[in-house]
Order: C-alpha cells, then structure tokens, then sequence
C-alpha cells in the first residue's frame, strides 16, 4: 500500500513537470503582468492619448547632464550582424563626449526579445533602447511602454530630412515617427544570368505572370532544374499585396486606426497572388521549397533554380554561396500583372526607446539613436550587412561608395525604394505575426492540393478576423 | 510512545521545508496558476482579463486543429517511444560482449545523449535539403523531406528516437550488467539457443529497467520541442504540429495564454492517466 502511494505521488511529480516548461514562464509573464498593469491599463487600448500622455512625463535631460548615465541596448542581430552591432556600440562608448555607457545585449530572435520585454517591464529592470521587428509596430505603440521618437526628434529639433522617407513612412503614423528604422531591407528578385543567357532571354521578367511564359524556356533551354524557387513567406505575400497597390487590412491598412478585419479577401488581392502562384506551382515551374524567407535561396545558390526571391540583406550571402559559379543578377520583386500600380513595403526592424521615467536615460538612449543614424555608422552598417542606409547622407561615405562598386548588385535595391511611394508603407496589424503564420500555411494547404484558391482566401480571411476579434476583445 | 510520535512529526516537517519551497515556486505556484489562466481570456501581457470558464476546453475539443495535434503527438510518440527503445535495446546488447574496439561503439551509442536537440535538428536540416542535402544525393531521390506533409513527422520522430537512444543505450547497458551471467551459463548447458536466452533470460531480465525506460521515455516523446521549432515549425500542414509546439506557439506567437493553459492542463491530465495506468500495467509484466 505504502509503495502504491509514492508511485502515485511519483508519478504526479513527474507529469507535474510537463507542465512546469510552459507553466512557469507563463508565471514569469504574469509577474510582468501585475505590476505594470496599473501603468498598462491607463495607456493602453488608447493608443494616442495613451502617448500623448507619457510626452508630460518623458521629459528628456539636457545633453550636459547624462556623464555617466548607463543605458542597456537589447537587440536581436546574431551572427556578423550581431558582430557589427558590437563594433558600433564599442565605438559609441569610446568616442562619445557625455560620458555615457551603452551595454549591447543579444536576446534572441524578434520573437524572444518581444517575449523578454513583456517579462521585465516590471519597474525599470529592462532595457532603454530595443530592436522591435516591423510587425510588432502595432503592439509596441499599444503598450503603453514607449516614448515615441517623435517626442525626442522634437525635442532635439533634429532633421529629419535626410531619413529615406520610404523607411520612416512606414513607422509613421498619424503623422508621428514612433520608432526609428534602423536595419530595413525590401525583398529583390535574384536570378541567374548564365541561365539567362543560355535561354536567349534577354527581358528579365518584372511580374509572376511573365515568369510563367518564360520559366519553361528556362528550364528547356538555360539548363535550370526549376524556373523559380520561391520560399513559402508570408512577407512575400504582403508584399505582393503592396505591389498591387491594394491594401492587406481595413482602416487604411491599420494606419487610421487599428485594424478590425482584413481586405485582401474583399479587393482580390490575395486571390490574384495565389492564382498565379498556384498556376506557376501546377506547372512545375515553382516546386514547394519550404516556409521561410531563405527557404529557397539554397536551390538559386547551388544552381538550380534560375531565379529566386530574398531579402536585399541576403545579397551577401548569395553571392557567397555562389562564389562566382555563375552571374547573380537583381532585379525589382516582381509585380502580379502587369497592370499592377503599387510598389514594395519594407522588412526588418526598427528601434523603440522605451520609457523608464528617467531623463537622463532617454537623453543619452537619444545620443546613442543619434550616432546609429549618423552617416559615418550607417555605411558601416550597410557595408557589413547588407540592410539599407537609413540616411542618404551616407551615400557620400567612402565605406558605402567602395561597397557599392563591390556588390552594384545592391543599387537595384535602392533603386526599388526609391521608386516606391511611400503610400505603399504595408500594414500594421496587433495580431501580424499570426496572421503571417496562417498566410503560410494555407499557401503550404494550396500548394499541396489539399485546397482550392478561394478556399484558401476564405480560410485566410476568417481565421486571421478572428484573431484580431479576439485581441480586440480582451486588449481593449 | 506516543510522546516519540510528536517529536517526530515537528521536525521532520522542517526538513521538508526547503525542498517544498523550491516545489511551490518552481512546481505547484506554476501549476495552480497555469489551471487558472486556462479559465480565462488572456490579454497580450499574459494577465486573466475576462473569465470564460471552461470555454477553452470547449474551444479546444471543438477545434479540428487541436485533434489533429493530439493525433500527431499520439503518432510521433508512438515512433519515438519503439524507435528508441529498440535502438537502445539493440545497441546495448550488442555492446555487453567483450570485442575489439568497444570503447569506440559504446561511445557512439551513447553519444546523442550528449548532443543537445536543437543543434542536431540543424544538422538533420541541412541532411535533408531538397536540393544539396546528402540524403536525397546518396538514395538518389528528390523528396522534399521536410515539407512533404507525407515524411515531415517521420523525418523528426526518427530524428528525436535517434536523440533518445543515447540515454536508453546507457540504462539498457546498466540492466545488461545486473543480469548474472550464471544463469546464461546454466542455460547453455541446458542446450538454449541464442534467441532463446534473449527471451527468456534477457528480456525478463531487464524488465524492472525497460519499464522505468518507457515512463520515461513516453513523458520525454510528449514533450520533445526543439526540433519541431528548427525543422518544421509544426507545419507543412501543420503535420508535426504535436501538441507542446501547439502551446508554445499559442502561449509566445498568439498571446493566447488562456489557451495554451488549457492545452498544458490536457497534456497534464493525458500523461499522468499514461503513467498510472504504466504502474497499474507494472504490477502484472514486471519481475523484480
């Protein structure tokens, strides 16, 4: 009997701990939770007068008194953008006159990092300056937790004029800079200009539609194992959108206010997309490589697609991956049809200053935001990671003008900004990075046969509107 | 004697005290708080902000997505558990004879213990590219492995069974050496063939460890997480969604803790009716 009863109690310890895994970071959410919610409740759901209301109290000291004031920057760079960071940071810390220190800490990909800052904000534990990736706009001007860069920008009379209009647009709203960009690429398209060549095809094709006529020359004739890799991501797809100059959400595209239902389903962009998408994928010319953005870089770098769609700041990459097997070429991302009027949106991320009640912090986090815009660290910043320079002032850096003449490939991608409106800014959404997820994997149904083009709009639409019904309901 | 009774009683609740500190913090506090996020809507912090009672269960039980996770977890578990119990069996009695070079195949039976999920699933992922991977280049196939909706749950349950395989090769070996050789001696002069000595001798032998091992080894099938993150992400098709990825993406993608919690407290009340009935089971297989 006595024995029954610890096998008993063993066993509920043990199955207690499946639960502990998810349980106990839920408590760590909840811990974050409790106190900041009085401050949250306030600013929350009124997401203007929520900031209107923080401007009394984000007063910014003056320049003279933040020596020695220590400011922690979370972001979310690994690798040699990771490194880069470093080298910027380092050299903030060295050169600046105030006598401010800024600490660098790495917290894990967009997702993690978002996750950390809800936990810490109890009190001021967490960080002044954080990286937020574009689709958590929405949930950081919400939080209540922020200082809009507007409010500094002002403050500091700091023009602005030399900020790429396209990359503030999109972290603008109401006319109000809430975050500065600070690593934003748009998506390219790659090709392979020997396959080109071979197929005697001399107009690189700017729409999914031309794709299609010219993919099976590619394959015939240039020698390619598939026209098109073109990973499953919900970018992707948002950006199509932008290129149709149709809008992805209700509410101006969630930029007049937020968001309450999608539009795509309504004004027939999403079908349009899938459509040629499908018909691409039917004809072998597109085969399934995958969900992600680099999901189908692997199949173009190793010679078998003839041409692929990426991020500007995978060009490095490439052409490393490449290694001069063959000529990349880049091209605009490619439209739907050819009647199609809109331009690309940007990825990436931005940097939010948050408010801790602590002048000097905010002042010597607006140094720090200073310098990283600064020219000289811009073209660094370009040159080592192949995201854009937030400011044209750094086309007249040395470091840039000498990247440029190594890799010409990446004036296509500034040209491509430069030739979209920033009307075409995408849409802020609270629930993006679901509805990213669900747009994934109902292309991942459609491509699989297991549905049909309207069905998949439809499940598109429903399941996402129930998302942002259900978040309206319980943040509001 | 009685007076012994009381004594006895005060003080050694106070050397419990340390130990159930950590249990509260770490285990009951989180576990009574994860029943009671499940009754309710989440906001996006994590805060219960309107009660639904048990509307996330009804949600749960009502949603196609969530029996299809249960499926899927049920399945992976299931090649999990046999993969690797069968792997470490296997291996394991290969190893108890003495040969040349045994160091060498005992530490690579052993090895996945050491090697942590997330940086095998990289490896694997890169094995099993489309296009450059080296499995499709040694079969000479060209199968998408990973986002097949047919393969991708095969491709990490292997995976995770390979991953677990380590730990069971090490408490097979352990079982292995408590079996005393006298009796297979015995047996050989009894004219038992080889086979037969592995089910008459071995197995019965090793019965008290197998079956810590398959506790064990069901509770770690359940919760494996790391690898469906890298590899699949719970997609194509959401074909490897099994369930503790489900709550993960529910909890930290969705914001939905009320549902996550309902799911963890689901996965609770499925696993603990698993390890009863193992020890109900227990009583009737296992030989001591």
């Amino acid at each position: 009997m006595k024995k029954k009863v610890v096998a008993v109690l063993l066993t509920a310890v043990m199955t207690m701990g499946t639960l502990v895994g998810c349980g106990g970071k839920t408590l760590a959410e909840q811990q974050g939770g409790t106190d900041a919610a009085a401050a949250a409740e306030t600013t929350e759901g009124a997401a203007t007068e929520g900031a209107a209301a923080q401007d009394s109290t984000a007063a910014m000291a003056d320049a003279s008194e933040v020596s020695g004031t220590e400011v922690t920057f979370w972001h979310s760079m690994g690798g040699v953008n990771g490194e880069a960071i470093d080298y910027l940071v380092k050299k903030f810390n060295d050169e600046n006159k105030l006598g401010i220190k800024v600490t660098a800490q790495y917290q894990g990909e967009y997702d993690d990092s978002l996750n950390k800052l809800k936990s810490a904000q109890i009190g001021n534990m967490g960080a002044d300056l954080v990286q937020v990736y574009e689709i958590g706009t929405r949930f950081m001007m919400d939080s209540g937790w922020i200082v809009p860069m507007q409010d500094l920008i002002d403050a500091d009379s700091y023009d602005t004029s030399a900020i790429e209009p396209n990359l503030a647009a999109y972290y603008t709203i109401d006319g109000k800079q809430y975050s500065m960009p600070f690593n934003s690429s748009t998506p390219i398209m790659y090709y392979n200009k020997d396959m080109f060549a071979k197929a005697g095809i001399t107009e690189v094709p700017n729409r999914l539609e031309a794709i299609g006529e010219v993919g099976q020359q590619l394959v015939d004739k240039g020698g390619a194992g598939e026209a098109i890799s073109m990973g499953i991501y919900g970018w992707f797809f948002e950006q199509l959108i932008s290129e149709q100059g149709l809008q992805y959400a209700d509410n101006g595209n969630g930029r007049d206010a937020a968001a309450t239902a999608v539009a795509f389903d309504e004004n027939g962009a999403a079908k349009n997309i899938l459509t040629a998408w499908k018909s691409l994928s039917e004809s072998g010319l597109a085969p399934n490589v995958g969900k992600g953005g680099d999901a189908g870089l692997a199949d173009f770098s190793a010679g078998k697609s003839a041409i692929t769609l990426g991020s500007t700041a995978s060009l490095k990459q490439i052409l490393q991956d490449v290694n001069n097997k063959f000529e990349v070429g880049t091209a605009y991302f490619p439209k739907v049809a050819s009647s199609d009027k809109g331009g690309v949106s940007i990825g990436g991320a931005s940097l939010w200053a948050l408010n801790n009640n602590d002048p000097k912090k905010l002042r010597a986090t607006w140094e720090l935001v200073k310098f990283l815009l600064s020219a000289e660290s811009q073209a660094y910043w370009n040159a080592q990671t192949g995201y854009f320079p937030v400011t044209t002032a750094a086309h007249e850096e040395q470091v840039f003008k000498d990247n440029i003449a190594k890799y010409p490939q990446f004036q296509t991608a500034i040209d491509q900004l430069h030739d979209s409106a920033p009307e075409y800014a995408g849409a802020l959404l609270s629930v993006f990075p679901e509805a990213r997820a669900t747009v994934e994997s109902e292309i991942e149904s459609l491509l699989n046969g297991k549905e049909d083009v309207d069905a998949a709009v439809k499940n598109m639409a429903d399941s996402i509107n129930k998302s942002i019904a259900d978040y309206n309901e319980v943040n509001s | 004697m009685n007076k012994a009774k009381k004594k006895w009683s005060f003080t050694s609740y106070c050397y419990l005290i340390p130990s159930m500190l950590v249990f509260i913090v770490f285990l009951f506090y989180p576990f009574a708080k994860t029943i009671y996020l499940s009754l309710f809507k989440t906001n996006k912090m994590g805060q219960a902000k309107i009660f639904y009672g048990i509307g996330n269960y009804k949600d749960l039980l009502s949603s196609p997505s969530f029996w299809n996770s249960m499926k899927v977890t049920l399945i992976f578990a299931l090649i999990v558990v046999v993969g690797s119990m069968l792997l470490g069996l296997v291996t394991a009695v290969l190893c108890n004879k003495a040969f040349p070079g045994i160091r060498f195949f005992s530490t690579a039976y052993a090895l996945p213990m050491a090697i942590a999920s997330s940086s095998a699933a990289m490896i694997f992922e890169m094995m099993l590219h489309p296009a450059v991977g080296i499995v499709n280049k040694l079969l000479g196939l060209n199968i998408n492995w990973l986002n097949d909706p047919n393969t991708a749950l095969y491709c990490v349950a292997i995976l995770t069974a390979w991953l677990n395989s380590g730990i069971n090769f090490l408490y097979f070996s352990a079982g292995l050496g408590n079996i005393d050789d006298s009796i297979y001696e015995r047996a050989s002069v009894d004219g038992a063939s080889g086979i037969q000595q592995f089910f008459n001798l071995t197995l019965p032998g090793l019965s008290p460890i197998m079956f810590y091992t398959l506790v064990v080894n069901i509770i770690q099938a359940f919760q494996s997480f790391g690898q469906i993150k890298i590899l699949t992400e719970g997609g194509p098709n959401e074909s490897t969604n099994v369930i503790v990825y489900s709550i993960y993406r529910d909890a930290f993608f969705n914001y939905k803790f009320g549902s996550a919690s309902a799911q963890s407290v689901i996965l609770f009340i499925i696993i603990m009716l698993i390890t009863m009935v193992m020890f109900r089971i227990e009583k009737k297989g296992v030989k001591y």
